[in-house]
């Protein structure tokens, strides 16, 4: 061998030893610096509406990042379930035509659902595209919101909305299907979701007043349901922020437990449906209510939502014997279609 | 009471049980009540419920098939308005069993379930039945809505019926929705082991199955196989080092593949595709300085 190549070897074998030595050799720092990195763990929360590490968003809470800052030329921005941009709903123009002749190309036409409607004053609003989020807004100062969902197939959909009023309290879920036309833009407009409700006893002395109130749009009328053997009406009007408030004089009512619901109206034309049921206690002690939790039902593992993952589990334990108790919502000790029913019920995606 | 007055109190009765009409109940039933088929035909036989003003959020029971006259050879839900499926209906000798959830409700006419390509196999006479229905209302309660059915008598004979039915067969170019699987855990399944859950539709033909592969080289994923999965999927790689792609594939074959960014990725000198760029590198150099060398010789 000459003097030469062998130095040419060493030239390149070294470094290759050197390469993997290091290869090896950084793999054990490294798990041992892994484990450092391990010990320093940041908690970020995707769903609790504020962006945090390393999630892009988290519901409304977009990072101040918009459709055109992605990269669009316009449309409505949303945080999907994983924290992530949804852009489905942003759009592109088409660049204006070249004056002057010339042949033009073909441009498909879009697929896409336009939402609008009435939720509460500046409430986050939700939509679910068969059973999944699929966009989230911001309601105007009017109750007023638009959603665009495109990038659709012609077919049928099933839609649901809900929103989140100024204390935290979901509306129920406004569902519709709706038969989607390719190539069409299809409005679904005059959509009116239901008030919130909360009570401010758990449990009213006979006789004392409970407190009925929630958020809806505003000036609306909202009706106030009281079930028991009997059911009894109450009216009142929403304030400019939708606020309303009924107290119900408990006087006229049994000891026992008794629910109540509402619903809200504006002009006698656009009518919402019924909100969830709240229940209370007619007894002889006021106790105080704690504000209805976010999700009741359903949320299997703690994350504040009723989704996939909590079907997925529920899915694990049906039809088997000694189910997990959270999954089993009747307390009936199985997992059946009732439990689906229930959790289908709280679902918000 | 005379008997003009029994008379008259049992026609106000009779018009008054006209006027009321039926009780309130969800029926399922099938496109229609009589189907006629020719011998050895394809035919789509849809599988509808009607909610008659009540939102139901909670579907199961079971199709029973003539299977001495019928062969089913598909089931498409692309439809459908069952979003997550309890159990997918499958074909089990002469049934097809099915359960599932609508998260808010439906409440509608004719909403469709799902539909069977059936083939005729011979002349006979059947019929296809609904049974073990249950409807559960969207009432937060599950409580059990009255239903009715409505079977479908089937003649099938040599001749080729006046109204031909057929199998309804729609150009799917369109590739399945988009979706976002969930890799999670939860301690109450799998013995905590992280799982991915997924779902997506088809609104042409409807979905056929997904498959997974997972991988820490993300450029050199080519070299991993395509698995069959259902969602929940236990991962196999437990410390979340993977991308995972999950591919939708449609009953005409369209794909669309989602991708989970791995947890913890790799660090960049575990990327195997770094180290070929570094050898080739050298491999590089080495030839170039070995001609400069040869050449200086």
């Amino acid at each position: 061998m000459k003097k030469n190549q062998l130095i040419t070897y060493i030239f390149i074998i070294f470094p290759l030893l050197l390469g993997s030595s290091f290869f090896l050799f950084q793999n054990s720092i490294f798990a041992a610096s892994d484990a450092t990195v391990e010990a320093t763990i940041k908690i970020s929360v995707c769903g609790n509406g504020i962006k945090e590490g390393s999630e892009q968003c988290d519901g409304s809470d977009l990072a101040g990042q918009s459709c055109t800052t992605e990269g669009y030329t316009g449309g409505t921005l949303s945080c999907s379930a994983s924290c992530t941009f949804n852009t489905s709903a942003c759009t592109t123009a088409a660049p204006a035509p070249a004056s002057g002749g010339g042949g033009g190309g073909y441009v498909a036409p879009v697929t896409s659902v336009v939402f609008s409607g009435r939720a509460y004053p500046k409430s986050s609003v939700t939509l679910l595209k068969d059973a999944q989020i699929t966009a989230t807004t911001i309601a105007g100062a009017d109750a007023n919101f638009q959603i665009s969902v495109s990038g659709l197939s012609g077919g049928n959909y099933i839609f649901s909305v809900y929103s989140e009023d100024n204390k935290g309290i979901r509306s129920s879920l406004l569902t519709f299907p709706v038969s989607v036309t390719s190539g069409a833009t299809t409005n679904v407009s005059g959509i009116f979701i239901s008030p919130t409700i909360a009570v401010d006893k758990s449990e009213v002395k006979r006789g004392d007043d409970i407190a009925i109130f929630g958020q809806s749009a505003p000036q609306a009328d909202i009706v106030v349901s009281v079930a028991s053997d009997e059911e009894f009406f109450g009216k009142t009007i929403s304030d400019k922020d939708g606020v309303y408030l009924y107290n119900f004089d408990t006087s006229i009512i049994d000891y026992g437990t008794h629910n109540t619901k509402s619903k809200a109206s504006i002009g006698n034309q656009l009518v919402s449906s019924w909100s969830y049921l709240v229940g209370f206690r007619v007894g002889t002690k006021n106790i105080m209510a704690e504000l209805p939790k976010v999700v009741t039902k359903g949320d299997l593992n703690s994350d504040r939502r009723v989704n996939l993952i909590d079907f997925s589990i529920a899915a694990y334990w049906y039809k088997r014997s000694s189910p997990l108790a959270s999954a089993d919502l009747n307390g009936d000790g199985k997992v059946d279609l009732i439990d689906f029913s229930i959790m289908a019920f709280y679902w918000t995606g | 009471m005379t008997k003009i007055q029994k008379i008259k109190i049992i026609l106000v009765a009779c018009l008054l049980s006209l006027v009321a009409g039926p009780a309130l109940a969800a029926e399922v039933s099938f496109d229609t009540k009589t189907q006629e088929v020719k011998a050895n035909q394809s035919f789509e036989v849809g599988v509808f419920i009607n909610t008659d003003n009540e939102s139901i959020n909670a579907l199961e029971g079971q199709i029973v098939f003539p299977v001495d006259l019928l062969e089913p050879k598909e089931i498409r839900d692309g439809n459908s308005i069952v979003n997550f499926w309890i159990e997918r209906p499958k074909i089990e000798s002469d049934k097809i069993h099915f359960s599932g959830i609508t998260p808010g409700g439906y409440l509608g006419k004719k909403g469709l379930i799902f539909s069977v390509i059936f083939q005729s196999i011979q002349e006979g006479s059947g019929s296809i039945e609904i049974q073990d229905i249950k409807a559960l209302l969207n009432d937060g309660k599950g409580t059990k809505a009255n239903t009715t059915i409505s079977n479908l008598q089937l003649v099938i004979s040599k001749q080729v019926p006046a109204s031909q039915p057929a199998v309804v067969e729609k150009k799917d170019t369109d590739i399945p929705e988009t979706f976002e699987p969930i890799v999670t855990s939860d301690p109450s399944i799998f013995d905590g082991k992280y799982f991915l859950v997924f779902a997506t539709q088809d609104k042409g033909s409807g979905i056929d199955y997904y498959e997974i592969k997972e991988s820490r080289q993300k450029f050199l994923k080519i070299f991993k196989k395509w698995v069959i999965a259902e969602s929940p999927y236990v991962l196999k790689d437990r410390k979340l080092r993977s991308y995972v792609y999950i591919k939708a594939v449609d009953k005409a074959g369209n794909e669309r593949i989602a991708v989970v960014e791995p947890r913890y990725p790799i660090k960049w000198y575990e990327n195997y595709w770094i180290w070929i760029i570094i050898i080739l590198a050298i491999i590089f150099s080495f030839i170039v300085i070995k001609g400069n060398l040869w050449k200086k010789q």
